[in-house]
């Protein structure tokens, strides 16, 4: 977030383009990693958990009960390069790159596909029931109750 | 309607936000590490509230932060002080606003107190968790904070989000602490919007210091037309207003409601139509047609505000909204819409005004950057929305605005635009049509694709 320090009210940068839920439901930078939810391409039943570590670059991407992605060669899949064109689509650049600690200029990163060849990490495991409880947590929100009582603070935020 | 007289701001309104944005600096570098400079405007504030309800404490307050005594009392009593000049400025403005637009002050009606619900015990826990993060914010500095002193309150803001009496300081702390983890962790220096998070911060800490009671209401019926809307969201939260005129026995009067529904950053104000529609069908279906809407028995508070019940709405006749804005904002009755002392801040002023013909015409200012009748059209304030772009001026009949103010001089925030049809371009008009999308929205991908996460599991 950027704009004059003596503003009360600052609207977000828009996204370039509306977020693909269907094929990444979910991405955060959380606890030093860039994780998500991808769903596979081929079979609408099989969804993904793929994560890239700050750092030291390390990736997996796995089905929920912990079988290995099939694209996974030494490389990251096209579910990982998918979660790091919606982090980029989401976040920003900048804020991606900075994040996962990369060397990369910002200005010339359009697609966070771009970065791919920028990960210097290899294949590291981790438990993908952590990425999963996340996305839980995360939709605890939507299953809130509407609210009819009057919100003046709201006033603060535009999108 | 010398709407030129707005092109200046009052003096001693220029005069404390001074003093306030010299505050707000303690607030960045944080009030573990106070400079000389610091302690001046705190010991100014101090001296403007000498003689005042609140002079004893903030004086003891100011002293004790002096003294490095970090107990949250001491900066919930600073939160009072900063809202308090900024009520004042809010008196202000809106006196200078409705002089030079020549209508009466809003008058807030006198509903007596109904006796309220308490809040449970384990609300008033959570808000002293709730002070005590913000306190050590404060101390840390917005420009120094950590995602490790940030991400603990997540569990704090949960089960917050599981209290209904808590739902206005939650709405406002899920958008904060979005925001302030958007920033964090920081590479290199961050950006940090200095008046904003001050303010969110003040606002938090001021509805942290107890259980905020629901406003009294009174009952209240007639003939609703909406006449404007506007649109208001974070990551977690979408709130639909519409400002309409509603004619009761007693007269017309201004009102507005509000209907909102949590949601994830993914989601957009279309993807969770459905939920609002679940709280306000009617109202949608008003805002899309133009209908009118009658009213029967809906509570309306003391500041204006209809608390929407759709029960007690139904829908009337067909209007022309900017017809009935045309008519209503020429000479609006001080029987409208406006805030409790408590939550009263500049950036909140919102003063409806109807402008047609060549007042209406869009021009560019010195700036480059639209203007409306000589005030600037302000973009930041524009909710993102196919239905009202701001190409939608170009060519315009009429416009409905509210008049803002922030960043130290009054705009305007175009919210219905007439273009010749019988339906302004306003906020929200495609929201009844997006309900019925639900089904193969963006709402149930989610909750189906997390639905395949669980049953790979077991």
């Amino acid at each position: 977030m950027s704009g004059d320090p003596l503003r009360s009210v600052i609207k977000p940068r828009s996204l370039a383009r509306p977020r693909k839920v269907k094929d990444v439901p979910f991405v955060e930078l959380h606890a030093g990693r860039l994780q998500g939810v991808v769903s596979s391409g081929s079979d609408a039943e099989r969804v993904y958990v793929s994560y890239f570590e700050a750092g030291s670059g390390n990736f997996y991407c796995s089905t929920n009960n912990n079988r290995p992605c099939g694209g996974l060669r030494g490389s990251p899949c096209k579910h990982l390069t998918q979660l790091l064109d919606e982090a980029v689509l989401e976040f920003g650049a900048p804020r991606v790159i900075a994040y996962l600690g990369l060397t990369a200029d910002p200005a010339t990163i359009k697609r966070g596909s771009q970065l791919v060849g920028l990960i210097k990490g290899g294949l590291h495991k981790v438990d993908a029931g952590m990425v999963f409880s996340r996305f839980l947590t995360y939709l605890q929100y939507i299953h809130l109750s509407p609210v009819a009582a009057p919100l003046p603070e709201m006033a603060w935020f535009v999108r | 309607m010398p709407l030129s007289d707005l092109r200046t701001v009052p003096e001693p309104v220029t005069h404390a936000a001074t003093v306030l944005a010299g505050l707000d600096e303690a607030f960045v570098s944080g009030f573990g590490r106070l400079a000389s400079a610091h302690l001046e405007t705190l010991a100014a504030l101090q001296r403007s509230f000498h003689g005042t309800p609140i002079g004893e404490a903030l004086t003891g307050a100011v002293a004790g932060i002096g003294r490095s005594e970090f107990i949250d009392r001491h900066f919930a009593v600073l939160a009072v002080a900063r809202s308090a000049v900024l009520g004042a400025m809010h008196d202000a403005l809106q006196a200078q606003a409705c002089a030079a637009l020549g209508r009466p002050r809003p008058v807030l009606e006198d509903i007596p107190a109904s006796p309220a619900q308490a809040a449970p015990p384990s609300a008033a826990v959570l808000l002293d968790s709730t002070r005590q993060w913000l306190m050590e914010l404060a101390i840390a500095g917005f420009a120094n904070l950590e995602v490790g002193s940030l991400l603990p309150f997540q569990a704090t803001l949960d089960a917050i989000l599981d209290q209904p009496a808590l739902v206005r300081i939650a709405a406002l702390l899920t958008g904060f602490l979005g925001e302030l983890l958007a920033v964090f962790p920081a590479h290199g220096t961050p950006e940090i919007p200095q008046q904003r998070w001050a303010d969110l911060w003040s606002r938090a800490m001021v509805l942290a210091i107890a259980p905020v009671p629901a406003p009294a209401t009174r009952p209240a019926s007639g003939l609703l037309a909406i006449l404007a809307t506007d649109l208001r969201e974070h990551s977690n939260v979408v709130n639909l207003i519409a400002h309409g005129v509603l004619r009761e026995a007693s007269g017309p009067r201004l009102v507005r409601t509000s209907i909102a529904a949590f949601k994830v950053d993914v989601l957009e104000s279309e993807d969770v139509a459905s939920r609002l529609a679940t709280l306000g069908e009617t109202l949608l279906a008003a805002i899309a047609s133009g209908q009118a809407l009658k009213i029967q028995g809906m509570p309306l508070t003391a500041a204006g505000d209809l608390v929407w019940q759709d029960k007690r709405a139904e829908l009337d006749a067909k209007t022309k909204p900017i017809e009935v804005a045309a008519a209503t904002l020429a000479q609006p009755p001080a029987q409208r819409p406006g805030f409790d002392p408590d939550a009263r801040h500049p950036a909140l002023l919102e003063e409806l005004v109807y402008f047609a013909g060549s007042d209406s015409a869009v021009t560019k200012g010195a700036d480059g950057k639209p203007t409306i009748s000589g005030l600037p059209v302000d973009l930041q304030r524009w909710p993102t929305s196919d239905d009202l772009l701001p190409d939608d001026l170009a060519g315009n009949k009429a416009v409905v605005a509210l008049l803002r103010f922030d960043a130290g001089r009054w705009s305007l925030q175009p919210v219905a635009i007439d273009k010749g049809k019988p339906t302004p371009r306003m906020v929200g008009t495609g929201l009844h049509e997006a309900r019925k999308k639900a089904k193969a929205g963006n709402l149930s991908i989610l909750q189906e694709r997390a639905s395949k996460l669980l049953r790979q599991k077991s």
